[in-house]
């Protein structure tokens, strides 16, 4: 018999942990809880688990901070971001950090579940996620993280920003369906009466920019009433 | 007040001055009648130097005047600011409330009931609160977002986006019996392209259908209309609903602000004030015209560039 996942849940927020803690247990996975990011790196080195749920805003050390550290130490134990603020400028600086994934509170506790799935079905024991590297490659398209560029065997693609962070979002989550309320939540921060029409028509730029065909895609597949996918193999380049 | 007396004591530097060189220019001229002619000089110069003081002097007197009057405006914005904190801690304090009380009641319900039917409506009505609960916090975070965020701006079709707010509109429940007519100019050309964020722009009029949608009945007439004048694009959204008080128009615009009729509607309570915070990044107005037992306009003015 497979033993189940082990997720570690770190909120100081004990109404929510007591909560969800047994949630992730009845969802097959067994769960032990911090309270916050000292009592985290503690739990990290004695109950090794499979994936960390970090909470950002905590007292003495907070949920980057636990990030930057583990990472230093070369642990790359996947880490799923509750985000508090839900800011653009927030969500830029996981992207940064390299959350595997984050989720804005308030969030719903099936859609951390279909996460941590998702996030773990990805991981490789040990090897850096690819949402932690700088530059990452499909072929001749190269995404320049930390300047939000995108290049196409060495042109760069008149982009907007907010088509850029569709395509990271989706590079750093290749071959795993993303629902438009996923990308909207991820990237927009925000949910538009409107919200499918808003990301197709970013998904649509992304094609016309990367010359890409809908019906025969290199990068971007349309999954009909699921969302999108990143069909092409992406790795993390220097 | 310090400054005030500086600011006169300095008014009166000029004339003081020409004063003294004057009598300077007298004694010399006196004692050594050949430059008699430096004498007519020194009256000048006195002269002078009593007009700018008199001129420095008025001045200060001005600036006196303009200082108090900015500050009282200033006191008056401070305590107009004061009182719209309080009045948004209030309703957002009524705001949480009826959602709370309505999930403590359904927990202490669930307590006590046993698996079932009647559990599981009650479940769901809990559930229900919550939603409304998370669409307020999602609201006040785009309001708060809003005044930082940057704005993409890109080409903007409005002759597309209005087609497609009015499409999605009509496609919710609320839109039964409840014709959109969209009127959009052709000749002697379309609307021109708006430079905006196209997300917040069609947030901004979507809300606006949205509202309009709320407050009629099948029947009424719902109606968006755009013209230009190659300095403006102006957006109306006209119903014949029941129309709103004369004296809750001030307010509607305020966060969180419900008039008597819209106590019982669905809503966070900030759509307008989302609509006014969009359309004022864009550099633009949103006004409203309304007369009750006729219907409402809620017109938008957007810059064009």
């Amino acid at each position: 018999m497979v033993s189940q996942p082990k997720i570690l849940l770190v909120d100081d927020e004990e109404a929510i942990t007591s909560n969800l803690a047994p949630f992730l247990e009845r969802a097959g996975f067994t769960a032990e809880v911090a309270g916050d990011g000292e009592e985290a790196l503690g739990r990290v080195a004695d109950f090794a688990p499979d994936l960390i749920v970090l909470d950002v805003l905590m007292p003495r050390l907070d949920g980057r901070e636990v990030c930057r550290r583990l990472w230093t130490a070369g642990n790359w134990t996947p880490i799923i971001m509750l985000t508090q603020v839900g800011s653009p400028a927030e969500r830029a600086m996981s992207l940064e950090e390299g959350a595997d994934d984050y989720l804005n509170k308030p969030f719903d506790p099936y859609e951390l579940v279909a996460r941590i799935r998702a996030v773990l079905r990805r991981a490789r024991p040990g090897v850096p996620p690819l949402s932690a590297a700088r530059r990452l490659a499909c072929g001749p398209l190269v995404l320049d993280r930390p300047a939000r560029r995108a290049l196409l065997t060495g042109r760069e693609l008149p982009l907007t920003p907010k088509a850029v962070a569709v395509l990271d979002y989706l590079m750093t989550h290749p071959d795993e369906v993303i629902s438009r309320e996923r990308l909207l939540d991820a990237v927009w921060g925000w949910d538009y009466p409107t919200g499918t029409r808003a990301v197709d028509a970013r998904i649509a730029e992304l094609r016309r920019a990367l010359g890409d065909d809908a019906t025969e895609p290199r990068y971007i597949e349309t999954v009909p009433g699921q969302g999108y996918r990143f069909v092409g193999t992406v790795e993390a380049v220097p | 007040m310090n400054a005030t007396h500086r600011a006169l004591i300095l008014a009166l530097v000029p004339f003081a001055l020409g004063l003294a060189t004057a009598l300077l220019l007298r004694a010399i001229s006196d004692g050594l009648p050949i430059v008699r002619l430096r004498a007519d000089l020194g009256t000048w110069l006195a002269l002078l130097g009593g007009l700018l003081s008199l001129v420095a002097l008025t001045g200060v007197v001005v600036w006196a005047a303009a200082g108090r009057r900015l500050d009282r405006v200033l006191t008056e914005a401070r305590q107009a600011q004061a009182e719209a904190h309080r009045r948004f801690l209030r309703q957002l304090d009524h705001e949480l409330k009826n959602p709370l009380t309505a999930i403590r009641v359904g927990l202490a319900n669930l307590a006590g009931t046993p698996p079932g039917e009647a559990r599981d409506r009650t479940l769901a009505g809990v559930e229900g609160q919550v939603g409304r609960l998370s669409k307020l916090a999602a609201d006040l975070r785009k309001l708060a977002d809003l005044e930082t965020r940057p704005l993409e701006r890109t080409a903007v079709d409005l002759n597309e986006l209005l087609r497609e707010a009015v499409a999605l509109a009509q496609q919710r429940p609320e839109g039964e019996g409840r014709g959109i007519a969209l009127t959009l100019p052709q000749a002697p050309w379309p609307l021109p392209q708006v430079r905006s964020d196209r997300d917040l722009l069609f947030l901004a009029v979507y809300n606006l259908l949205d509202n309009a949608l709320k407050f009629t009945r099948p029947g009424d007439t719902i109606e968006v209309r755009a013209i230009e004048d190659g300095r403006i694009v102006t957006v109306e959204v006209a119903d014949t609903g029941p129309g709103i008080p004369k004296d809750e128009l001030p307010h509607i615009f305020k966060e969180l602000y419900r008039g008597q009729g819209a106590r019982r509607t669905e809503g966070s309570g900030l759509g307008l004030a989302l609509v006014r915070a969009i359309v004022e990044r864009h550099g633009g107005t949103v006004t409203v015209r309304s007369r009750e037992g006729e219907g409402t306009v809620f017109t938008l003015h957007l810059p064009l560039d």
